[in-house]
């Protein structure tokens, strides 16, 4: 069920609407400020960048994306195996279905647009990976949702960011379409968070709560 | 492991990964404007050839969003008699819902089913993406017929029809001059005739605040560089380009204090009537005063809270211990304009106001709640900020024309004396009529108005 669906979503988001950057529905990607162009850059129509020309906010968001995603993924692999509360394991598989989707879909668009993706995540998610590799149990779960919602907040900053100043249609179609289901697994790991909170409050002798604080 | 080890050890754990957080920034231009790439002639070019579309985009979404038609209310104008008031609702409503079966629903419905009506959600900027101010063809013309600057945009126009801005030139009420009423002779204030105008009415120390305010300086916009959307090296802009008259012409901006720019909400400019009684300022920065307000407005105002780029496009720093302070004088004896119906306590003299506005004045203290935040004694303020949740109703994160609709979070509360004078409504001018306003708060604090409550809070609020 859940690779159908990877592969329906996935289905779907490849079939970018054609001319994006020409619509005047506001809904569709809007127009970038023209003056971030490179010099020389070949457009498709004025202040849009042809195939393969992109610049630097596209760059830099599809490099920073991509490497995000696949960390993401990763994670979700490892929180499936090893966390022990079932609302964090099914927070799990969701990204990796959510995030494998999406994943797809934007390696498909840099590599339309002649750029390569990061093919691997990077050094704050290496050592993210390392100290999840390194716990167990609740505080597996702490370390992993605790590290998701930081995730989630950067990649919702990271989305609005290229929406603001990228120029290429379809990466800021695509950042438009991911946005409100990051923001909304932002909202789901910050609920588990204060769920394992509580419990954690919860299993703490009444006598020794207020040496906690 | 004891319970309290493994604590110590999460809160290790979360130690380590703030620190790390740090390790993988965005790019510098998340928050600072980045330089221009291209010079200035290939950029206008761009600009020059996205308009029609830039401009098709906006209308196309005014146009879901809004009911533009002319409707004016019968018998009621703007205060300066220059311009009637529209009425009815403009919002548009989605198909299958009214007014009365939607604010019967709960919040969550309302979001699960994608039914809160566009026109409640953010407006953005005509072109978010570049962002900055807007002024309207009335000021860009005024201004150029009297001081030869040009203020016009190659890139983008202003993009709310005529009859949903204010009444131009707006009307000039001094609280030290109750007697005279609008001392504007009907001109649009500016450097050029500001003397003339003002000489005899205002003390030394008021008329060089007023010169302040009339000065241009440069502009994120409006500049000397390659990084500026008037076709000609602009002098600058001056405050009351966009306070009109020191009330507003409904010219637009986006707020300086948000990054990334998609996230950055419309701006629509504020009226400076009653300036007196305001004691924060700014719809986000709750700055406690105005000279505080007025100092700082030349790095966000004027350059969207960069001060980066406004050293490097020329930075006005009106010196504090005299400029400023003067500005500020100058500020604080703008009035309201006249409510005859009003006592002295802000409510309504019964012998002069009708059946429905008294009935209008019940709904707005009492099931309407209006009075909570908007207190009649204190001109319809409560010099705080709130947040309204309007995010329990839509689905955050949504793009619309560049824009990202995110949660409002707090915004000041703002006055409601001289209200009909001062469309559009909200920080950002989502909503065009009273009308508009009543419907977004019925929903919004769950009233369940009737509609003859809510047709009395306008007739009430037209009174104000």
């Amino acid at each position: 069920m859940n690779r159908f669906v990877a592969f329906a979503s996935l289905a779907v988001a490849l079939l970018a609407p054609p001319a994006l950057a020409q619509s005047t529905n506001p809904a569709s990607p809007a127009p970038g400020n023209p003056g971030g162009m490179p010099p020389g850059t070949k457009q498709s129509a004025p202040g849009v960048p042809a195939p393969r020309q992109t610049n630097q906010p596209d760059l830099a968001f599809i490099h920073a994306a991509t490497a995000s995603g696949i960390a993401e993924v990763e994670f979700g692999k490892l929180a499936a195996q090893k966390a022990s509360g079932r609302a964090v394991k099914e927070f799990a598989q969701r990204m990796i279905r959510d995030h494998g989707a999406a994943n797809d879909r934007l390696s498909a668009l840099a590599k339309a647009g002649g750029i390569a993706p990061a093919d691997r995540p990077n050094e704050e998610h290496k050592a993210m990976r390392v100290r999840l590799e390194q716990s167990d149990g609740a505080q597996f779960d702490h370390a992993y949702i605790q590290g998701q919602i930081i995730e989630h907040q950067k990649a919702a900053q990271l989305l609005q960011y290229e929406i603001g100043s990228g120029e290429n249609a379809e990466l800021k179609n695509f950042a438009s379409d991911v946005l409100p289901t990051v923001l909304s697994h932002l909202r789901m790991a910050q609920a588990i968070a204060m769920e394992m909170a509580q419990q954690r409050q919860a299993e703490v002798p009444p006598g020794d709560r207020e040496k906690r604080k | 492991m004891s319970k309290r080890l493994r604590v110590a050890l999460l809160l290790a754990g979360a130690g380590l990964l703030a620190v790390a957080a740090l390790a993988d920034p965005l790019p510098p231009d998340a928050t600072y404007r980045p330089l221009p790439t291209l010079p200035f002639d290939a950029v206008k070019a761009l600009d020059e050839a996205q308009k029609p579309q830039v401009m098709q985009r906006q209308q196309a979404l005014l146009e879901q969003r809004y009911d533009l038609s002319n409707r004016p209310i019968a018998n009621v104008i703007m205060s300066g008699g220059r311009k009637p008031v529209q009425g009815g609702v403009r919002v548009k409503l989605p198909a299958g819902v009214t007014w009365d079966s939607l604010s019967a629903m709960s919040p969550d419905e309302i979001r699960e089913r994608g039914l809160l009506p566009a026109g409640f959600i953010p407006l953005p900027h005509v072109k978010q993406a570049t962002g900055g101010q807007v002024f309207p063809n009335q000021q860009i013309d005024e201004v150029g017929r009297q001081e030869l600057r040009n203020i016009r945009r190659f890139d983008v126009d202003f993009d709310l029809p005529d009859r949903f801005t204010p009444e131009f030139p707006p009307p000039i009420f001094l609280t030290t001059h109750p007697e005279l009423g609008d001392v504007s002779h009907g001109q649009l204030l500016t450097i050029k005739n500001y003397y003339q105008l003002m000489v005899g009415l205002l003390t030394p120390v008021q008329m060089e605040g007023l010169r302040l305010l009339l000065t241009p300086f440069p502009q994120e916009e409006f500049n000397q560089t390659e990084d500026r959307k008037s076709s000609d090296q602009s002098l600058g802009v001056t405050c009351l380009d966009c306070h009109a008259n020191f009330h507003t012409n409904a010219a637009f901006h986006l707020t300086p204090d948000v990054r990334p720019q998609a996230a950055r909400f419309r701006l629509d400019t504020v009226s400076l009537r009653g300036m007196f009684n305001q004691q924060i300022h700014g719809s986000k920065r709750s700055l406690r005063s105005v000279e505080d307000f007025t100092q700082f407005e030349q790095r966000t105002a004027y350059f969207n809270g960069d001060h980066v780029s406004a050293q490097r496009k020329g930075v006005n720093l009106p010196d504090r211990f005299d400029q400023v302070p003067m500005m500020a004088q100058m500020q604080n004896i703008i009035d309201f304009p006249p409510a005859p119906k009003l006592n002295p306590l802000g409510r309504l003299d019964p012998s002069k106001a009708t059946q429905q506005e008294l009935a209008g004045e019940q709904v707005f203290l009492g099931k309407g709640q209006c009075g909570q935040c908007h207190t009649p004694q204190t001109s319809f303020l409560d010099n705080n900020m709130h947040d309204l949740k309007l995010e329990r109703f839509y689905n955050i994160g949504q793009t619309v024309n560049g824009l990202v609709a995110l949660p409002d979070g707090s915004i000041k509360t703002l006055t409601l004396r001289g209200i009909k004078d001062s469309p559009p409504y909200l920080h950002d001018g989502r909503l065009l009529t009273l009308a508009d306003t009543v419907e977004f708060f019925n929903l919004v604090l769950g009233l369940k108005l009737t509609q003859e409550e809510k047709d009395s809070l306008v007739a009430y609020m037209l009174t104000l």
